[in-house]
């Protein structure tokens, strides 16, 4: 029972970092990037690479993350800017930010191939036991980072200048624009830091799976149903939340249905939550807390 | 009251020297399926190398239709199509092989079920709207493609061998393929589907649910029940899709995944977003790509993903928006002279008094006579109203609107005028207090309900479709007046009473448009026109439907003081002919020497009604609102 909670929540983790990265874009430009599953795979794919070619660990793991700071810049510069450029509320970034993914994903696979390379660990053979349960120091350092950035998210969010211009462009980017924000580079700062939370959750679970070019795929729709869930679109660090559920209910399934069940059970969590609380659990305006406001802005 | 009452929606009035352009379309059609079906016989007579790749692009030709029925003419961006073709796929496979059922019959089983299917989804998913539909609709895709993943009856990942489809009956072999002429029927099916749709007066109506749904909603039109029913109509053609695709090949999951849900919509905007060509050629473009460029997959791949982000940054219209141009180009100097942009485009001439009869109280509705007419149009009693849980907006409000006469409602920003407006209109409903409309409570009726009592409204920031003319906006007033639109858009031109009733409709709103003093604006589109010019159209679309009851919420703003000499001189016309109007309004100049009685608000509650020269003379409103 424990077991999987432990588990859960480590694999939720990493769920929830990709969920907050699409939750941060979002937060800012009002679009979902579906490239962000992609980000996480560029990290993996080359910090395997240089890790292969003899670099040291934390050399490879910093400019593989690097890596994926600058392509989460590029795919705003490219798939996301020239279309809120011509309509705000045009639909084409759907197109365009999938465009990206699918040149990201086929590149890596023509680079690479389609198999899986090894990836180095980072903490062999350590593990614990807590209450009977064995939590290896790989989950241990998942949990622990996530916790860490979703801290740091919200500390900036909140407490600095750059946190609140960001949510200023949130809310109403002409207003922002009208005031003095650079608008486009609020955007750049969004895109890189997500970037660079998709790159985490990368290595974190990166000695789970190996480096593959397809990772972006699986992770990227998991990191989708954990910000739905969670209620990402209206607050980020919902989506972390919704991480951590949509982790402990995987391996939930897994322990007591069947091993495959994983598959397919955190999309009937994901219906279910939709139908009963559209805007995602852990947001403003759920079930839980009040609709009233909601209601009122809506109308407004 | 002595009003003329003109027999409407049968009397074809305006049919004089309408019948060439028809006639010209007719051939135009004729040609168009001669083609058709000469290039299906060759397709059908091909090898199957040729056949395989038309008739998948063509399968999707029909998806990315369906997708461009929602996407296009209502704005719902539906990533839900790949699901439905793989309803539509599955269903039909696995019931023509385990059961051996006909697949004719399947087919109708297929739709009913891809519909009903989109029925729902469109019910749950409407109640959030734009980016969260998208969002469930993609989740709905995604549920299926793991249902059909994991279920065994499916066949996993590896899938499973579509049917046979049944050949033709003796004699008719040489005509080649039996499932090539019924892939090729069905597109042609869909596109002229779409296309009577757009030459039918539902067309403007979609059009305004997407880009204005209050104007639609005051117009009668049920908007949420009209895209929930247009979902199901887009679901059910992706079924039927899905149905073609089962006699193609294998059927799999990596078929119908979010990505190819994604791709259809790449196909439509590569095409053209609301054409009816634009569908067809992306989804041709897009299926038969990999076969025209046959390189390495991977690199083929990203060649992909670089032309659809290309297609969508640089080419926002489509390949329809390129062809417009270069057409616009080659067909040069037709352009019509710019009307002069002086006050409603210099109509000095004075307002035609006589238009006025066609379009009195009531001369469009329902023959009501022998009904007593109630003494109040609108009576409001006891209403009140706040936003959320916060501040009363409305406190206790009463407000009654004699019947024929001009009823001013002024007062400071903030009084609650508007939240008035939009509460007897019933697009706002009050937390107590009770609405009467022509002696009739109406507590609870939506919009829509009100609209066909006889009222309509106008908004304070013209609501209409900025891509149409003024004479389709204004069609879009007829809506709840003229009989079976819906029912009759998806066969619209090839029907004698619909090519009559549009006839109807158009003359009726041209008339409209002339009698307000727009007739000049009548060709291009509302994007195009002055603002007073929208102003006009906006209530052009309301007198249009001959209402009883109109409100006008700020008409003359952003008028120049002639056009509002103008709009005054058109109000006091309509009054003549027995409209009730109720107005808000900031300029009391203009307000003032029309109105018979002025009810005057201040934070939420009634200050006082009287006729203007009391309301001049009340010290409260002298300080509070005329600043004295």
């Amino acid at each position: 029972m424990l077991q999987f909670v432990v588990s859960g929540l480590a694999i939720g983790a990493v769920y929830g970092l990709i969920g907050m990265a699409l939750a941060i874009t979002f937060y800012v430009t009002r679009i979902i990037n579906f490239a962000q599953g992609q980000m996480m795979m560029a990290t993996v794919m080359v910090t395997a690479e240089l890790y292969a070619a003899g670099y040291p660990t934390w050399a490879a793991a910093i400019l593989g993350l690097g890596c994926a700071a600058v392509l989460g810049v590029l795919s705003y510069l490219i798939a996301v800017r020239p279309i809120l450029a011509f309509n705000r509320f045009s639909f084409g970034w759907l197109v365009s930010t999938l465009g990206f993914a699918v040149i990201l994903e086929n590149a890596a696979a023509y680079i690479w191939g389609p198999t899986s390379q090894a990836f180095p660990s980072m903490f062999e053979e350590t593990s614990f036991h807590l209450f009977g349960a064995v939590l290896t120091g790989q989950q241990l350092l998942a949990i622990s980072t996530a916790a860490v950035l979703t801290a740091g998210f919200e500390l900036v969010r909140r407490g600095t200048l750059f946190g609140k211009i960001g949510m200023a462009t949130a809310a109403d980017p002409e207003m922002a624009t009208a005031v003095g924000v650079n608008t486009t580079v609020v955007a750049i700062v969004a895109f890189a830091a997500s970037a660079l939370y998709a790159g985490v959750a990368g290595l974190l679970i990166g000695p789970t799976t190996f480096a593959n070019p397809y990772l972006g795929d699986t992770f990227g729709t998991f990191g989708f149903i954990a910000m739905m869930i969670g209620g990402g679109t209206e607050k980020p660090i919902a989506a972390m939340f919704g991480g951590l559920l949509l982790g402990v209910c995987a391996e939930g399934a897994n322990a007591m249905i069947n091993s495959q069940a994983s598959d397919w059970f955190p999309f009937i969590v994901l219906v279910v939550v939709l139908i009963a609380s559209p805007r995602g659990l852990f947001s403003a305006g759920n079930l839980f807390r009040s609709r009233g406001r909601a209601a009122a802005a809506a109308e407004a | 009251m002595e009003t003329e009452r003109i027999e409407a929606p049968r009397a074809p009035s305006a049919l004089a020297g309408a019948g060439f352009k028809p006639r010209l379309r007719t051939i135009g059609v004729a040609l168009f399926v001669a083609a058709y079906l000469a290039a299906t016989a060759l397709v059908a007579r091909s090898d199957l190398g040729v056949q395989s790749l038309v008739l998948v692009a063509a399968v999707f030709g029909i998806l990315a239709i369906s997708l461009d029925l929602v996407a296009g003419m209502l704005g719902l961006y539906s990533l839900g199509q790949g699901g439905f073709f793989a309803i539509g796929a599955y269903f039909t496979t696995i019931v023509v092989n385990s059961l051996g059922w006909n697949v004719f019959l399947v087919l109708l089983i297929v739709l009913a079920v891809a519909g009903v299917t989109g029925l729902a989804v469109g019910a749950m998913s409407l109640r959030v709207s734009g980016l969260y539909f998208a969002i469930t609709t993609f989740i709905f895709t995604l549920v299926l493609t793991v249902l059909a993943t994991d279920l065994k009856i499916t066949g996993g990942l590896q899938g499973l061998l579509g049917p046979a489809f049944p050949d033709f009956p003796g004699g008719l072999e040489a005509l080649g393929t039996p499932v090539a002429w019924c892939v090729m029927l069905a597109l042609l099916l869909c596109i002229g589907f779409v296309w009577s749709i757009r030459q039918s007066p539902l067309y403007p109506v979609l059009l305004s649910i997407r880009d204005a749904e209050r104007f639609a909603e005051a117009a009668g039109a049920r908007t949420s029940l009209i895209k929930i029913g247009v979902f199901g109509v887009s679901a059910a053609m992706a079924g039927g899709a899905g149905w073609l695709f089962s006699f193609l090949g294998v059927v799999s999951p990596g078929q119908f995944d979010w990505a190819v849900s994604l791709n259809i919509l790449v196909m439509v905007l590569i095409g053209g977003i609301n054409t009816t060509p634009g569908p067809v050629i992306g989804a041709a473009f897009v299926s038969m790509f990999p076969a025209l460029v046959n390189i390495n997959p991977w690199v083929q791949e990203m060649v992909y993903g670089a032309l659809s982000i290309l297609a969508v940054t640089l080419l926002p219209g489509g390949v329809m928006s390129l062809l417009k141009r270069v057409a616009a180009l080659g067909g040069g100097a037709a352009s019509e002279a710019e009307p002069a942009v002086s006050a409603f485009g210099g109509t000095d001439a004075p307002v035609e008094a006589g238009l006025f009869r066609k379009f009195a109280a009531g001369s469009a509705g329902a023959a009501r006579a022998g009904v007593p007419e109630p003494e109040y149009a609108v009576e409001c009693r006891g209403i009140q109203f706040s936003y959320g849980t916060g501040l009363k907006v409305l406190r206790d409000v009463d407000l009654a609107v004699k019947r024929g006469h001009i009823h001013g409602l002024i007062g400071p920003n903030g009084s609650g005028k508007s939240t008035l407006a939009n509460v007897i209109a019933g697009r706002l409903q009050p937390l107590a207090g009770a609405t009467l409309i022509k002696g009739v409570r109406v507590d609870g009726a939506s919009p829509s309900k009100r609209a066909k009592l006889g009222m309509r409204r106008t908004f304070q920031a013209a609501e209409l479709v900025r891509e149409l003319t003024p004479i389709q906006n204004v069609m879009v007033g007829l809506f709840d007046l003229m009989p079976r639109i819906i029912q009759r858009a998806a066969f619209w031109p090839f029907l004698p009473s619909g090519r009559r009733d549009l006839a109807w409709m158009e003359g009726r709103s041209r008339e409209a448009l002339e009698m307000v003093g727009a007739g000049a604006w009548v060709g291009r589109a509302v994007g195009d026109v002055p603002h007073g010019v929208e102003q006009l159209t906006q209530l052009a679309s309301v007198c249009v439907a001959g209402p009883d009851i109109i409100i006008l919420d700020e008409p003359a703003t952003g008028l120049s003081a002639r056009e509002v000499d103008h709009l005054a001189e058109i109000l006091t016309h309509l009054k003549a002919q027995g409209v009730t109007m109720i107005i808000i309004e900031h300029q009391t100049r203009f307000l003032f020497p029309i109105c018979d009685r002025v009810t005057v608000l201040n934070a939420g509650e009634v200050i006082l009604t009287g006729t203007a020269d009391e309301v001049r003379a009340h010290p409260v409103v002298r300080q509070v609102y005329l600043g004295e």
